[in-house]
């Protein structure tokens, strides 16, 4: 009978970790993205509707007209359909940030538990490039840069959420729409730190593709 | 055999110094606890922000009180655990304290991890009902201890 309390304890110290299908979580990933492209694209023709509605029963001043679509502003892409306004891909990018950042704080929580603690700022970003990059993306971030003064820059050469983008319509194309696929890997960075207790903000680049870099703004105070 | 350790209370402060969730198994007093809770709190911030800063996560035992002795625990992250335990003779394991507060600190992972619920944003804090899964958590580790009281 004696042994059986310290087993049940263990076991609830040190649970048998749980794994996930790591191709089903690259699918599901991927598909996150559309979906709420989708669904914030719903969401804004809702409230565009609201708004129409709520102008014509003289609520509201009525809105000023559509903008006359710019013939030199037209973007590269050979196709009409542009995908979603500039306002659109800002509510998605910052709903995948939002999400990112609750996910990488509940994260860092769990990888924490048999470290010590942060000594500084330059420990917590050691611990995202080596051991979040290594449980999110299979492997180690490929070069660290820093100023010393709170700015720092990590560089991985083949990142693995864009590592498979490719667009019929070309290289630029392709570009462009892996910008929104790294919001959510920018957002879990950002959470991971935050919880941790470093507020910054993370902003991703994307030169070529696959090489993706991450700038990370700290505040100075650490 | 050792007689099995028995839990008195258990206190998680969040990062901000607020308390998360007190929970005592013993039929005492519960603000007892809470006091006991809040001394503690300038005990860990005296180790960690002192000059014999440690790097270590388990604080060992911080202070003891008429019948209570408490251990802390602090995460990476900032969380704070206390463990109130009845001050005894018999020998307390380290290892089994450490083993209790890092399943602790899983009961709170899991918890907060739900993203249906914002843990710093509710006034009520975590004795509103949505929180019962992390209160069972909670007892059953203190069950697991070899715990033989109900919890109040």
């Amino acid at each position: 009978m004696q042994p059986a309390p310290a087993n049940a304890l263990s076991t609830l110290a040190d649970p048998p970790t749980r794994m996930v299908d790591g191709a089903v979580m690259d699918y599901f990933l991927i598909e996150a993205v559309n979906a709420l492209r989708v669904s914030s694209a719903v969401a804004a023709a809702r409230a565009k509707k609201i708004e129409r509605d709520m102008a014509e029963a003289g609520l509201l001043p009525p809105p000023p007209p559509a903008k006359q679509q710019n013939p030199r502003d037209s973007t590269s892409s050979t196709t009409g359909k542009i995908m979603g306004s500039v306002e659109e891909e800002e509510s998605i990018r910052s709903r995948l940030e939002a999400i990112g950042m609750h996910v990488g704080g509940n994260f860092a929580e769990r990888l924490c538990r048999d470290r010590s603690l942060f000594s500084d700022s330059l420990d917590a970003i050691k611990f995202v490039c080596k051991e979040l990059w290594v449980s999110c993306w299979d492997k180690q971030v490929d070069n660290l840069r820093t100023n010393h003064r709170g700015v720092y820059v990590l560089q991985d050469n083949a990142f693995k959420p864009i590592a498979r983008i490719s667009s019929w319509e070309g290289r630029q194309e392709a570009l462009r729409r892996a910008k929104l696929y790294v919001a959510l890997p920018a957002g879990i960075i950002r959470g991971a730190l935050s919880r941790i207790g470093f507020h910054g903000t993370v902003v991703p680049e994307i030169t070529t593709l696959p090489q993706c870099t991450f700038q990370i703004k700290l505040p100075k105070n650490t | 055999m050792p007689p099995p350790l028995r839990l008195n209370a258990v206190a998680f402060i969040s990062p901000q110094n607020h308390p998360i969730l007190i929970r005592t198994f013993q039929k005492g007093d519960e603000l007892k606890y809470h006091y006991v809770a809040h001394t503690s709190l300038d005990v860990i911030e005296e180790r960690t922000n002192g000059p014999a800063k440690s790097n270590e996560c388990y604080l060992g035992l911080l202070y003891a009180m008429d019948d209570i002795a408490a251990y802390g625990y602090i995460t990476p992250l900032k969380v704070k655990i206390v463990l109130a335990l009845p001050l005894t003779d018999s020998v307390v394991r380290d290892s089994e304290v450490i083993m209790t507060f890092k399943a602790l600190h899983l009961a709170y992972y899991h918890a907060s991890s739900n993203p249906f619920l914002r843990l710093y944003d509710t006034p009520a804090g975590v004795g509103s009902s949505r929180w019962k899964c992390f209160r069972q958590r909670v007892d059953e580790i203190s069950r697991a201890i070899g715990g033989t009281s109900v919890p109040s």
